[in-house]
């Protein structure tokens, strides 16, 4: 790359995964502290949704009565989750990609204009903004249609359909935030399980249609936020410059390694050289099964390592080729397109199309945590916001090392949750204590 | 109006920070996840520290002494919090070097080895600002106002801003002070900071006295310009060193 420390171009597809989280739970947080807070109105009608199905929480029931509700609303969601996915799994099995692309559009249609507009109308009582019912209705039909379309096309700018999602999250999101409290807390702990299950157990449905999309080499017909590297031939050799550091912290140095380098500079010169080399690079996709309330979560990486590659066409901007994993006993035919004994053996991506892949189901249940802590306190809000922010950070490590998809949120939310009672229990008296005497340190 | 004096609080104790952070760190990745990593880890301390002093807060006694004791213990703590840092700081330099190596682009500079301090130090400030000021704030953005007794002239929220303001600051370029006295190994670098930091934690006991603010929160920011101008002429001395051997690294 052009100059500069190598300061600049490490953590690149952390922060372009970050920097939106971090605004969309900036946003929730602000939405919830303003409008919803406690005090006004807005809160004290508590909503009925797919999460609250069983139990719908009263302050005055006790504790017990209150776990157990709480619990069994987590147990339906969870399950309720499970059945949809699994129909997702089913439907884009049988090949009903078209279906499910219409009905994502018509979902995010209905949460831009039912969820939407009932968001905006309490911000407009809220701040008792002057707006008629034409005016708003016209803006917020512009806005859902141009929403819509973002979904699933690619004529639209990445940041456009970006920005979208982010909204989209903060929609959901302030609406997940409106549950009751031990709800909340079990829903999010009993989702983070889930998705574990979901990713990694042999059998998940997540699992099987991330395969199912990449033994297809189709796009996931679902709602992911795609934070996509820098258009351009470096963006290559940047986003894979994570998993060079962690492979280097990992002490995996060696003559492969060597000969990553050496392709990388002959890349990076735009060498239209044909000659088989070796090289490192990691290549992430998180994807995720959304639908209008079943979000669940991975993070895909599929990752070329220390194969053979040899280009289609020896050229810089060329965007696809094959790729070889694990085969270097077969590699001395070279160019020749590998016999795929294994699933991941062959195959085929583009090269700079795609970064790091989020689902909107991380960003929607982080903000709901975050939102959740806002209605307590701001120091729980930013504990929660640091704790979630460096469990996505070692996720992405993880990434970096499994290479393959990934649940994100599992540690994210552990974090979340522990942080925010560690802080409400324990620091927050300690810490107005110390303060309110003007004692610092 | 009171959302200004809130949003006003917040500037006065963070907006240095602020631009600070968009100036020197914001378009590098590494320093932001380097601020981010460093706030987590003094939260961290923060919550151990409170686990600890968690049965004994608040003080039934008016006696400054149990105060003392819980600024003692806490600067020990975060001083070798500090030494903690510099040891991962260590490896991970070793780790950007062999990477710079392999893709072939020149090693950290020393001005870069200030930057990652800096962004380290101003980890800790921020979260110190963070969590001792702009957290009680939410008061401030309500209908009244809040004083304490035992400083009743001024807002609480103006003086735990200013508080905040000359921890934010003596925060970030100790560290820098201290990271540089630990690659050196100048003993004097390596006792500047944690020293600073005891000095300023005992000035704040003089706010317990009545009206001591006026005389202590001066005092603090007498702290707060050492820092910054020793650091200053620390970062000068070795900057002008390196031009003259004619060697960055």
């Amino acid at each position: 790359m052009e100059g500069g420390s190598i300061l600049e171009t490490i953590g690149h597809e952390i922060i372009g995964v970050m920097s939106p989280v971090s605004i969309c739970m900036l946003l929730v947080v602000l939405l919830v502290y303003t409008v919803y807070n406690p005090s006004s109105a807005a809160a004290t009608t508590t909503i009925r949704t797919a999460a609250n199905l069983v139990y719908l929480e009263s302050p005055s029931d006790s504790t017990a009565q209150k776990l157990e509700g709480a619990i069994l609303n987590a147990v339906v969601f969870v399950v309720i989750i499970t059945l949809v996915t699994f129909l997702l799994v089913l439907l884009y099995y049988y090949r009903f990609t078209n279906f499910l692309i219409y009905y994502t559009r018509f979902s995010v249609f209905m949460i831009f204009s039912v969820m939407g507009s009932s968001i905006l109308i309490s911000i407009i009582q809220r701040f008792d903004i002057p707006v008629d019912a034409v005016t708003f209705s016209v803006m917020l039909f512009n806005f859902t249609v141009l929403g819509t379309i973002s979904v699933f096309s690619n004529g639209i700018p990445i940041i456009v359909k970006q920005s979208n999602l982010v909204v989209l999250g903060i929609i959901v999101a302030a609406w997940f935030s409106r549950l009751p409290e031990w709800t909340t807390w079990v829903v999010l702990v009993a989702l983070a399980l889930y998705d574990l299950a979901a990713v990694l157990a042999p059998g998940g449905p997540l699992k099987l249609l991330v395969e199912l999309a990449s033994s297809r080499n189709e796009e996931l017909p679902a709602l992911v936020y795609e934070s996509r590297p820098n258009v351009g031939r470096n963006s290559g050799a940047r986003d894979s410059s994570l998993g060079l550091l962690v492979a280097a912290g990992l002490g995996m140095s060696g003559d492969n390694n060597s000969g990553s380098v050496e392709l990388q500079q002959l890349w990076r010169d735009g060498n239209t050289d044909n000659r088989t080399e070796t090289r490192e690079r990691d290549h992430f996709a998180i994807a995720v099964g959304e639908n209008e309330r079943t979000n669940g979560v991975e993070i895909e990486e599929v990752r070329e390592d220390e194969g053979e590659t040899a280009p289609l066409m020896g050229d810089g901007d060329l965007t696809e080729r094959w790729s070889r994993r694990d085969n270097v006993d077969n590699s001395s035919d070279g160019n020749r397109v590998p016999q795929g004994n294994e699933r991941e053996a062959m195959e085929m991506e583009e090269m700079n199309a795609r970064g790091i892949k989020l689902g909107m189901g991380d960003f929607i249940f982080y903000s709901v945590l975050v939102g959740r802590a806002a209605m307590y306190d701001l120091m729980t809000v930013y504990a929660c916001y640091l704790a979630i922010i460096s469990g996505l950070g070692c996720t992405l490590i993880l990434l970096a090392v499994c290479r393959h998809a990934l649940p994100a949120l599992p540690i994210s939310i552990a974090l979340g949750v522990i942080f925010y009672f560690l802080t409400r229990l324990l620091m927050e008296p300690f810490l107005v204590g110390a303060s309110t005497n003007l004692m610092m340190f | 109006m009171t959302v200004a004096a809130g949003i006003g609080y917040a500037l006065l104790a963070l907006g240095p920070s602020l631009s600070l952070f968009t100036a020197v760190i914001s378009h590098k990745p590494f320093l932001i996840l380097t601020l981010l990593s460093s706030t987590l880890v003094w939260l961290m301390s923060l919550i151990a520290l409170s686990a600890v002093w968690r049965g004994f807060i608040p003080f039934k006694t008016a006696a400054w002494w149990p105060y003392a004791l819980l600024i003692l213990t806490s600067v020990a703590s975060q001083e070798a919090l500090r030494f903690f840092l510099w040891r991962l700081y260590k490896r991970m330099e070793e780790l950007l070097d062999a990477f710079a190596d392999r893709v072939s682009k020149p090693r950290l500079l020393i001005t870069d080895k200030m930057q990652i301090a800096l962004a380290g130090g101003m980890g800790h400030g921020v979260a110190h600002a963070v969590f001792f000021c702009i957290s009680l704030l939410t008061p401030a953005f309500g209908p009244a106002t809040y004083y304490v007794e035992k400083c009743s002239r001024i807002p609480f929220f103006l003086v735990s801003a200013m508080i905040a303001l000359a921890f934010v600051t003596i925060h970030t370029f100790s560290m820098v002070i201290a990271f540089s006295g630990y690659s050196e190994g100048n003993r004097t670098d390596q006792y500047f900071a944690p020293v600073v930091h005891l000095a300023a934690g005992v000035l704040t006991l003089i706010n317990l006295g009545s009206g001591g603010c006026i005389i202590g929160i001066p005092l603090l920011y007498g702290m707060a310009m050492l820092t910054l101008l020793h650091c200053g002429k620390l970062v000068w001395r070795r900057l002008t060193e390196n031009r003259r051997q004619g060697n960055l690294y």
